[in-house]
């Protein structure tokens, strides 16, 4: 399998992958597997005021999973908490260079990403 | 200067340097064919029968009963096609000329039987115990009256499990069935004499065991009949046509010649039980395969939790394979593994270590120590998961 030197990157250095402290207020959380795949995939985003203060993921794939799920996260912190469901993960796709068959995984980003959505306190 | 460590060797291996020199030599000062009647011609033959007798020496075959190939995978398709498919058994395919064989062998024994399914011969795969091993009474029983072949493998290519090829052998003489071995991981590193064990056709390579790469044989015992499979010349009496490649056999013959299992394979076993004294510190690390009979040169172990590609690239400096490189380019999980009953998961979440002739303890230990940290990275990425993610 060949990587992009942006995978490489990103899958070498991730600055996102991690745990936001639990408990603290405004902490949401999704997750999304797809156990044929081999991928599983949570988010945990720190909201206030509407805006994602701070985005963590953690991961169980291959690395451009890892290396999607990093780059999701640093564009989630300082967008809007109603926009993270918009987030283009096919985007990402084609700017880290992730090969089409990939996309299945990375798609399990964005039902995670459905699943923060769900957790948002309602207005 | 590049810091990789190999510890592929299962895959293939470096050229030994007195290999290369003799492979040297022959392409500098031997142009000729060893089938032209000229001087030339006639001290390139002498090369050839050179290099053969070293092969049939380190095997304990007769010179004359080692047939030259490509590889391990040309030999192997030529014992099960050209025992299967010789012209009385194409006339009775219909009837179900029968090939036994198990569902852990080389790609090449498995795709080869695909393939003789698919021109009407039955095929029974029998898997493994959860060790690797292939019972030798399971060969037994699926044995029939028409069973024409079994076909199993000396050395596992991803586990080292070395399987009862004597035992297999026995039973299948009792019951007039050909057996074939594929060598390819176990020629030159175990002791293995055809001249007394019970094995009709053998497949053996060179690039396992510091010799060329594209250069292999089939040993057949006298009296057994094979339908060639590639046509076009009367080389190698018959069996398989084309020129034979001069510099490939003196490399494989130097090869053989080189090899000691008695002197290497202590060598070896001490390498690898260092890696596993290393690695077994890992939580949840375990070893593949049944540990008091397997090859010395294999080591497979499962890091539960650690997903296998991410892996992989986090190792890139140590050449390390997840499976069998033949099968590399396939997303799928070891189907080795997954027939001794690892989940696919687990499978994916192993690894291949195979040490060799030129492997040093500090890259040993190097290795065991990128692997640790490698292992420890991604488990803590998959802080959380789901307990399927590591069992």
């Amino acid at each position: 399998m060949e990587y992009s030197p942006e995978v490489v990157r990103r899958f070498d250095s991730t600055l996102r992958a991690g745990e936001l402290k639990a408990g603290s207020v405004g902490l949401v959380s999704g997750e999304a597997e797809d156990r044929t795949l081999g991928v599983w995939v949570r988010f945990q985003l720190q909201v206030s005021d509407g805006i994602v203060r701070a985005a963590r993921f953690a991961a169980f794939g291959c690395p451009h999973t890892i290396a999607a799920a990093d780059c999701a996260a640093e564009r989630l912190e300082g967008t809007r908490a109603s926009e993270i469901e918009a987030l283009d993960v096919r985007a990402i796709q084609r700017e880290l260079g992730v090969p089409v068959e990939k996309l299945g995984k990375l798609l399990r980003i964005e039902d995670a990403l459905a699943a923060c959505g769900r957790a948002l306190p309602k207005p | 200067m590049s810091t990789e460590i190999y510890l592929d060797y299962a895959a293939t291996t470096p050229l030994d340097p007195a290999v290369a020199a003799a492979m040297r030599d022959c392409l500098e000062h031997e142009h000729g064919n060893p089938s032209s009647q000229h001087a030339a011609g006639r001290r390139a033959r002498a090369l050839v029968e050179t290099a053969r007798a070293e092969i049939a020496a380190r095997v304990g075959a007769p010179a004359e009963r080692i047939f030259f190939t490509s590889g391990a995978t040309e030999a192997n398709n030529l014992a099960l096609k050209g025992l299967l498919l010789t012209a009385s058994s194409l006339a009775r395919a219909g009837a179900g000329a029968h090939l036994v064989t198990s569902t852990i062998e080389h790609k090449s024994v498995l795709d080869a039987a695909r393939a003789l399914e698919d021109l009407g011969v039955a095929v029974t795969y029998v898997p493994a115990d959860p060790l690797g091993r292939v019972a030798p009474g399971d060969i037994e029983r699926a044995l029939r009256e028409n069973t024409k072949l079994v076909s199993i493998m000396h050395v596992n290519n991803e586990t080292g499990v070395i399987q009862d090829v004597a035992a297999i052998g026995s039973l299948c003489r009792a019951r007039g069935v050909r057996f074939h071995v594929d060598a390819a991981q176990g020629a030159g590193k175990l002791a293995l004499d055809l001249g007394s064990a019970p094995i009709d056709l053998c497949s053996l390579t060179a690039h396992k065991l510091c010799g060329p790469k594209g250069i292999g044989a089939l040993y057949v015992a006298p009296g057994v009949v094979l339908a060639p499979q590639v046509h076009g010349g009367e080389q190698e009496h018959g069996l398989r046509a084309g020129t034979l490649a001069t510099h490939q056999i003196v490399g494989m013959g130097k090869a053989y010649a080189l090899a000691d299992p008695k002197r290497e394979a202590p060598k070896l076993a001490a390498l690898r039980d260092a890696l596993w004294d290393r690695l077994r510190v890992v939580p949840g690390a375990r070893q593949n395969g049944d540990p008091q009979r397997r090859a010395p040169h294999v080591l497979n172990v499962t890091f539960p939790g650690a997903e296998g590609e991410s892996l992989r690239l986090a190792l890139r400096d140590v050449a390390v394979s997840a499976g069998s490189a033949c099968a590399a380019d396939s997303p799928e999980a070891s189907h080795v593994l997954t027939g001794m009953g690892l989940t696919d998961a687990l499978a994916s979440s192993s690894l291949r270590f195979s040490v060799g002739r030129f492997t040093t303890y500090p890259e040993v230990e190097r290795a065991a120590a990128q692997v640790t940290a490698a292992v420890g990275r991604l488990r803590a990425y998959a802080s959380g998961a789901p307990a399927w993610c590591a069992t």
